[in-house]
């Protein structure tokens, strides 16, 4: 798919578009980001002193109310995916597998994304290390903010589910914990969520990721870029990356 | 100015009249119950009975004793539950107790989870979990209008005194004194429960020994996770978050300067 954008002369570009996500990832990556946004303001209407007059009463009854029954649907949502897709599935949560190549991403991160230098940059696969964290940080997060939340929902005594009260009494103390490790764990998916905003909706050169989100397509020119080793295989891409080094060392003399 | 009641297990006589005048005051309905095979009834305290006088029957040096404490809130000084209550439906009264605006309670339950006394009750437990919170409030409708809590003003024995903290603190000592050479029966193990984990509590007992598992009071309560959880976790979380977003938005203005778009292929 080719398309060309009317510019100036000199500012026609071509762009040729290759597939990255399926209509099912972006389904599921829209419907964790619609139960995650209002997860977390419910959550940070509880936990924020200033909101207070919003967790009061009636009003707090049904932030409260918003929050669980959210949370079902975040927590069914990677099951669900995975029911549907399991090939892809297990191929995505591979590609978030850690590798050497990611240290030189994480050396490199920060002339990369606030100067906009890429040649140092190690070649990348389909996610590439910032993508990894921030899966890696969603993957943990999901697990703990959804066992902490069952217990803490659960855990005060039985709880009538239909016919069924379904439920336990958990120790104080364990209770406790509970609240604690669901903040925590808040915390660190909360952070990672506005930097994940921040690439996606203001970085100038992350801007195939919302199109990528749309379509499900990504520009070639963007993918051999920032995906290299996605894009042109492992062997080919660690080439043109030994070559890009051995030019750019040679340019700036060294 | 902070109000106090110190209780005196020596005293109580397990009439149950601080129960019945809690009920009565606070216009709480009875329980429907059985009989437990034991004195003590209700079985728990609930969102109905906000005070329940527990029965400790035991055997020590060939003779029976038995004793009775009237359970219901410490009202600890320094409350977890305050800490941990996310609407400020639990408040420390200026009068020193822990007093409770229902209206304001959104039924979150940590309170019954962060209290070390397991004293506040959810009302109701739904799938939505829309039970509001319950404990005794000290009669904070009594107390600054200046009037005795409803407990302390029916106790026969006067096991229940109410006043000024301070003052029941140095009328402790001096019962203490008392018990532990007194006649007709000397409780030399006599103590004062006023823990001071949770800063000390406006309600205060006396026990006749020093062995407060046998009248079912935790040996060191404390909201040491309260404080974790509110003093610690919860600024620094906000530190982070706000960390977070300056430095994005830093990472925006100094990206924009760095990189041109008309180079961005």
């Amino acid at each position: 798919m080719t398309v060309r954008l009317k510019g100036t002369e000199r500012d026609v570009v071509t762009i040729r578009w290759i597939p990255k996500y399926t209509v099912m990832e972006r389904v599921g990556h829209w419907l964790h980001t619609a139960t995650f946004v209002p997860l977390a303001v419910t959550g940070l209407i509880l936990y924020v002193p200033p909101f207070q007059s919003l967790a009061q009463g009636q009003a707090g009854h049904f932030i409260r109310l918003v929050h669980r029954v959210t949370a079902i649907v975040f927590g069914l949502l990677p099951i669900l995916y995975f029911i549907i897709e399991p090939r892809r599935f297990v191929l995505s949560i591979r590609e978030f597998i850690f590798d050497k190549d990611d240290i030189g991403w994480v050396i490199n991160a920060f002339s990369y994304y606030l100067m906009g230098r890429h040649t140092a940059m190690p070649p990348q696969g389909r996610f590439n290390t910032g993508e990894k964290m921030n899966g890696l940080i969603m993957c943990v997060t999901w697990v703990v903010l959804g066992v902490t939340g069952l217990l803490m929902w659960f855990g005060k005594g039985a709880v009538p589910v239909g016919p069924l009260r379904i439920g336990f009494v958990m120790s104080a103390g364990l209770f406790q914990w509970m609240v604690l490790i669901h903040d925590v764990a808040m915390i660190a998916a909360v952070a990672m969520f506005l930097v994940h905003l921040y690439l996606a909706v203001a970085h100038p050169l992350m801007w195939a990721g919302l199109v990528s989100m749309r379509f499900g397509v990504t520009s070639a020119a963007y993918a051999a870029e920032h995906h290299a080793r996605w894009y042109y295989g492992p062997k080919r891409a660690r080439r043109l990356y030994e070559e890009a080094k051995k030019k750019g060392a040679s340019e700036t003399g060294q | 100015m902070a109000k106090g009641m110190l209780i005196d297990v020596t005293k109580c006589m397990g009439c149950r009249g601080c129960q019945v005048a809690c009920k009565e005051w606070n216009d709480l309905p009875a329980e429907t119950t059985a009989c437990l095979g034991c004195y003590d009834n209700p079985e728990d305290l609930s969102p109905i009975t906000w005070n329940r006088v527990e029965f400790y029957e035991y055997e020590q040096d060939g003779q029976v004793n038995w004793f009775f404490r009237p359970v219901r809130c410490m009202h600890c000084l320094d409350a977890p539950c305050v800490k941990v209550c996310p609407t400020g439906a639990l408040y420390k009264h200026e009068m020193g107790f822990t007093a409770y605006d229902e209206s304001l309670c959104n039924g979150c339950g940590y309170c019954t989870q962060f209290c070390p006394f397991d004293i506040p009750r959810l009302k109701e437990t739904t799938f939505l979990g829309k039970g509001k919170s319950s404990k005794c409030t000290f009669c904070q409708d009594r107390v600054p209008a200046g009037q005795v809590p409803a407990c302390a003003k029916t106790c026969p024995p006067g096991a229940i005194q109410f006043g000024e903290r301070e003052e029941l603190l140095e009328k402790a000592e001096a019962r203490l004194a008392h018990l532990r050479n007194g006649a007709p029966r000397p409780f030399p193990e006599a103590v004062l429960y006023n823990p001071s984990g949770v800063g000390g509590t406006a309600m205060m007992y006396i026990l006749p020994e020093n062995n407060l598992g046998r009248f079912n009071l935790p040996e060191a309560p404390s909201g040491a996770l309260a404080n974790v959880w509110q003093k610690i976790v919860q600024p620094l979380g906000g530190v982070a978050l706000g960390a977070t977003v300056l430095g994005l938005i830093a990472a925006f203005f100094v990206t924009r300067r760095n990189i041109r778009m008309e180079e961005v292929e």
